[in-house]
């Protein structure tokens, strides 16, 4: 069954995370829908005999109230606190699994290479991700559980009613499970491709809301921001034909279990007085039928927003299905031998169906704490080159052998939280004083010190509170907390003013020694760090030189100075 | 400007966070009442049709009622015609609020789009100088996301509403005549709807924000750190942080269970007084039929119909409770929704534009002069000018630089030549025309713009350049990808969609890709630079300022730069400094 394919993976994940809490939370909401329908059941048939046995005085004093009475009470305080368990119970148990699912979706998604969607679209994939996820919690309160409480109440009142009679047992329950679940069903079959339609202009809204607003100033000169302002109403109409399509299933389904309940609790009303009048139950008993039917469908109700939802759900499954199977993470890289700390032969990389190969032939051996340069135009294959040796991007050919690493990255990534936790990310195990002495080292002691609330601190999204040139200062603590024998640099003073950038690479050389150090540029001032020089063109090793040569002085003043 | 000078104003705009939202706050909550109390006029009718279909729940009651009446005394007379009474009301009900229901979501549909377009309306509007303009990002969210919420408040909160308040009073008016202790016993079971009320919300307010809060937080860091993946992977972080979001998950999930034990317990009071407001009709009735509890039927006995009549409508009457307790929580999101809709549709500081000209003429692209007389400029909330009683002119066909310290302004310059901004006094002349609020659309069709920052739209390498503009021909976008060195990565990604923010692209090819865009305007008669060649390897930037005076050969150019090497091609530079600006001789 292709449901059962999609759900797979995130039912297996539900039960690996929860499994009793989730099967205790539908059981005790099957227990709360029971004692409402014998609250109602039972309260019929009271009535109904007492008004019986009161037509005669004899009756009416042999007549047992308390027992009844009593159960009516039972009944009501067990349904409360049924009510009561049941909601705590699977809400406890989704917010479990939603822990675990958050867990599972970022492991997945930190394999290198795991999602180029991420890189390419970040903000756009999130925004998906965090719909899918939402969708996935209405999976179990609004689809699975009350699903379950109906598949149980359509049994129960079956057989309730077979006592009475077999086919009137057999034929409601026929009927709520015909009803109870076709309904939902063929709803959630029509709503498949609204609801996808509704995802994706959902997702063009957004898209063109931050066309017009980032994208202002170039609409205007070019007169086009009517047209651009005329697009995102267009993704809000469409949006709302989508939208007006899946309330009008959900209407229908309201309907359709309107009618459906309607019909059931007259024919059993007219069935019920057709069996006491042969005298095959009594009155009472046949008040109660009566009240049973009215009751019967109201876990169906419960399914009504569930079954519009499940096409949702269903598209959030199977997005995500394949991020929530654990995969195997790749290999670390092979150390090469003694005394290297690089060995790279004739490694080739092509990404996806570029028609040109990034790097093409590529030949490097660096003894370990040499420093080489890499230099080369925008595109000319560095930041290629780093990621091969950071592990992050794969060969596809020749080898690449490499001591463990770390990447400054070009752009600093700071996230929302305590300078400490930003910290320990290179580092758990450190002590506060080495988080001090590093950032000393890094040239920060000024500014925590400073800071009221010292490395408790918070930083803000995209670290929010540090100026450029702070932020890079801080994550050249991180790299120095981490301290790993290479040191892979991807323009490590790019980006920050003139003054700042040479205390940084200042600061960076003097941690160097020891360490081979491989730095990625197009600046004169970084290049000048290394003793070798490697200039990429085109993917192609173009010339190499070392310090000393006359060449090397002349790719030196061929760089941007500053 | 340049980046340093973008993120203090980042800074300060994060600084002005929360005078700028308490501030809001208030008109918004105005704006946001009024439009409310629209919609809410218009939807009430919706909600009255869906009250209407839950009220005829008492003729089918009492016909049900009557039946059993019939039941227990063995006969089957008028059973068939009351089974068929019985199922053909519940069907007109069901039709009933399913026309209601209709009715209610195409009003707050209708809402919905006229709040979206009101905010996208506002913020196009909005100058790109004014720096309190909300984020691109944050008005993505709030449009398309946060503005869903609306739906569910005015489809469905309002009804709900709406059916609680009719309902139970309609059924207490059935019941009362029969049984007064009936009555009673509902009155009392649903001890003052208000304090119920207060119970829910109190409820709401606990469980459904802060619970919504914390998940959001939740969310925040995941997306927080898949955004810095690359960073956590090369720190060798990836268990440390799975397992850091595992703890802060349950974490989350332990505080949100302490505070929904709380708050389900409000709910299960609701639910508590239903059940036993059943029960105790039941039990009342039941002894009633006996003879132990005489009294309460206004000096009658009830009849079996009646007492049945009354048990059937206690759900009905707690039935409209528990529902507005469902959707209590669609309330507090849908107000916030309209709050944050309304934040965005403040107007701020406006683009001057009051033009009804359309640009329909074509232009000869004859380079045009600039003049600028007195120029009077600062920023919104500043009192500090950024200019004051500033001069400069450029002749027709001339190329300018105009360099400086970033933080002078000359962005700021470029964008009120560019009538982006309105100046408070002074005279900017394009050409023989003055620069007002209804000559800019006009006059910007004259001129072309290369942003520092450009922004990639979503679509392929074409898309970008043409800006949905039908009347360019496909020739003249070959020709810009000509002039810019462009066809090779347009020839290799002709079908792909770009990668937000350029991924995929080098910066240098996100230039030559804002110099297509420039260069395809060729009616133009002045270009404006920003930045061009900032952040770019020499070789790239010697290309980039090549293929620009190309493109801006016989035309005027004025290009605001930090780049000496460009700097010395143009014929003229002009330094901006804090004291030209202020109108005194540099």
């Amino acid at each position: 069954m292709t449901l059962w394919r999609v759900f797979r993976p995130v039912m297996g994940l539900f039960l690996a995370e929860k499994r009793s809490m989730l099967l205790a939370g539908a059981v005790l909401a099957v227990v709360t829908v029971f004692a409402g329908i014998a609250l109602l059941g039972l309260s019929g048939w009271f009535i109904t005999a007492t008004a019986i046995a009161g037509a005669s005085a004899v009756r009416a004093l042999v007549f047992d109230v308390f027992a009844p009475a009593a159960a009516i009470r039972f009944l009501s305080l067990a349904r409360t606190a049924a009510r009561y368990g049941e909601r705590l119970t699977t809400h406890e148990a989704t917010l479990g699994v939603l822990a675990g699912l958050r867990e599972r979706l970022f492991r997945n998604a930190a394999q290198p290479n795991a999602s180029n969607r991420l890189s390419q679209q970040p903000s756009r994939t999130l925004f998906r991700l965090t719909a899918d996820i939402d969708a996935l919690d209405s999976l179990y309160l609004r689809i699975l559980v009350p699903a379950a409480v109906a598949l149980c109440t359509a049994l129960a009142v079956g057989v309730v009613f077979g006592v009475m009679h077999p086919l009137l047992g057999l034929g409601v329950a026929v009927w709520l499970l015909a009803t109870g679940f076709g309904i939902p069903l063929l709803a959630a079959r029509w709503s498949g491709l609204p609801a996808r339609r509704r995802a994706y202009n959902l997702e063009a809204l957004r898209s063109r809301t931050i066309d017009v607003v980032a994208g202002q100033t170039e609409l205007a000169m070019a007169g086009q921001l009517q047209v651009f302002r005329t697009s995102v109403l267009g993704a809000d109409a469409r949006l709302a034909v989508s939208d007006d399509a899946l309330n009008r299933i959900e209407t229908k389904v309201g309907a359709a279990f309107g009618i459906a309940s309607a019909v059931l609790l007259g024919s059993v009303f007219y069935a019920v007085a057709y069996l006491a009048k042969a005298g095959t139950i009594s009155g009472p008993v046949a008040v109660m039928g009566m009240l049973v039917a009215l009751a019967a469908l109201e876990p169906f109700a419960a399914l009504r927003r569930g079954a519009v939802e499940l096409g949702r759900t269903i598209l959030a499954a199977r997005r995500l299905g394949p991020d929530l199977v654990a995969t195997a993470s790749p290999l670390p890289l092979r150390v090469p031998a003694e005394n290297l700390a690089v060995e790279i032969r004739d490694v080739s990389v092509t990404y996806g169906a570029a028609p040109l190969p990034s790097l093409l032939n590529i030949s490097l051996t660096l003894q370990r704490g040499e420093r080489v340069a890499i230099i080369g135009a925008s595109g000319s294959g560095k930041t290629t080159l780093l990621g091969l040796l950071a592990g992050e991007i794969k060969t596809s050919q020749g080898e690449v052998k490499c001591m463990p690493s770390t990447l400054l990255t070009q752009k600093t990534e700071l996230f929302q939280d305590s300078l400490r936790n930003n910290l320990l990310l290179a580092d758990p195990e450190a002590t506060d004083n080495r988080l001090l002495d590093v950032l000393a080292l890094a040239g920060l002691s000024d500014l925590v010190a400073g800071l009221p609330q010292g490395l408790d601190t918070k930083l803000g999204e995209s670290g929010i509170g540090l100026s450029g040139g702070q932020a890079r200062r801080f994550a050249l603590a991180r790299l120095l907390l981490r301290n790993a024998p290479i040191w892979l640099l991807d323009e490590p003073s790019e980006g920050i003013d003139g003054e700042t950038a040479r205390d940084v690479l200042q600061r960076l050389a003097g941690q160097m020694t020891q360490r081979t150090v491989i730095i990625a540029t197009h600046i004169r001032r970084e290049a000048a760090l290394a003793d070798r020089l490697l200039v990429l063109e085109d993917g192609r090793v173009k010339a190499v030189c070392c310090k000393g040569q006359p060449e090397y002085q002349t790719v030196l003043n061929g760089l941007r100075p500053d | 400007m340049s980046a340093a000078h973008s993120s203090s104003i980042l800074l300060r705009r994060e600084d002005l966070v929360d005078v700028d939202v308490s501030q809001s706050n208030k008109s918004a909550n105005h704006v946001g009442k009024a439009a409310v109390k629209k919609a809410g006029v218009e939807s009430r009718a919706a909600a009255m049709v869906q009250a209407l279909a839950s009220l005829l729940w008492l003729p089918q009651a009492a016909l049900l009622a009557k039946g059993a009446g019939i039941i227990i005394t063995g006969s089957m007379a008028g059973i068939d015609w009351i089974a068929a009474a019985v199922i053909a009301i519940g069907v007109l009900r069901a039709l009933i609020d399913a026309f209601g229901a209709r009715l209610a979501f195409r009003k707050a549909r209708e809402t919905l789009s006229e709040k979206r377009s009101e905010a996208i309306l506002a913020l196009s509007r909005r100058s790109p100088l004014d720096i309190e303009k909300p984020a691109s990002g944050l008005a993505a969210s709030v449009i398309a996301e946060q503005a869903e919420a609306l739906l569910p408040y005015l489809a469905r909160f309002r009804p709900a509403r709406m059916k609680a308040t009719v309902t139970p009073l309609a059924i207490l008016i059935c019941v009362f005549p029969i049984s007064w202790v009936a009555g009673l016993v509902l009155l009392i079971s649903a001890p003052l709807i208000p304090i119920f009320m207060a119970l829910i919300g109190w409820r709401a307010k606990a469980a459904s924000e802060r619970h919504l809060a914390e998940m959001g937080d939740l969310n925040a860091f995941l997306l927080d750190r898949l955004r810095g993946l690359a960073t956590i992977r090369s720190l060798g972080a990836v268990d440390f942080t799975a397992r850091r979001l595992r703890a802060n998950a349950d974490e989350l999930g332990k505080r949100t269970m302490a505070v929904l034990r709380i708050a389900f317990l409000s709910s299960a009071v609701l639910e508590l007084f239903a059940a036993l407001g059943v029960a105790m009709v039941a039990v009342y009735v039941g002894f009633h039929f006996l003879g132990q509890l005489e009294f309460g039927a206004w000096g009658h006995r009830l009849t079996l119909g009646e007492g049945l009549f009354i048990l059937l409508l206690a759900p009905a009457f707690f039935e409209p409770l528990r529902e507005l307790s469902a959707v209590w929580h669609d309330r507090a999101a849908g107000e916030a929704a309209i709050e944050a809709l309304d934040r965005l549709s403040t107007t701020g500081v406006a683009i001057p534009d009051k033009s009804a000209e359309t640009r329909g003429a074509r232009w000869s692209g004859a380079p045009l002069s600039l003049k600028v007389e007195k120029l009077t400029f600062s920023h919104a909330g500043s009192d500090i000018p950024l200019f004051a009683g500033f001069n400069f002119e450029v002749r027709a066909g001339e190329h300018i630089a105009l360099l400086g310290p970033s933080g002078t302004g000359k962005s700021t310059l470029l964008a009120l030549v560019a009538g982006l901004a309105p100046y408070r006094t002074g005279i900017i002349r394009v050409g023989d025309r003055v620069l007002d609020e209804k000559s800019s659309h006009a006059l910007r069709g004259r001129m072309s713009w290369m942003g520092q920052k450009p922004h990639i739209f979503a679509g392929t390498i074409a898309d970008n350049i043409c800006l949905h503009r039908t009347e360019l021909a496909k020739d003249a976008v070959n020709a810009a990808l000509m002039a810019s060195s462009l066809q090779n990565v347009a020839n290799a990604k002709s079908h792909n969609y770009l990668g937000e923010g350029g991924a995929g692209l080098s910066g240098g090819e996100i230039r030559r890709l804002a110099l297509a865009r420039m260069a395809i305007s060729r009616d133009a008669g002045i270009i404006l630079a920003d930045e061009p060649t900032a952040h770019l390897d020499r070789a790239t930037a010697d290309e980039i300022a090549d293929r620009l005076l190309d493109v801006a050969a016989g035309k005027t150019l004025i290009v605001a730069t930090h780049d000496p090497v460009l700097a010395q091609r143009m014929d003229r530079i002009i330094i901006i400094g804090r004291k030209n600006c202020l109108g005194e001789p540099a």
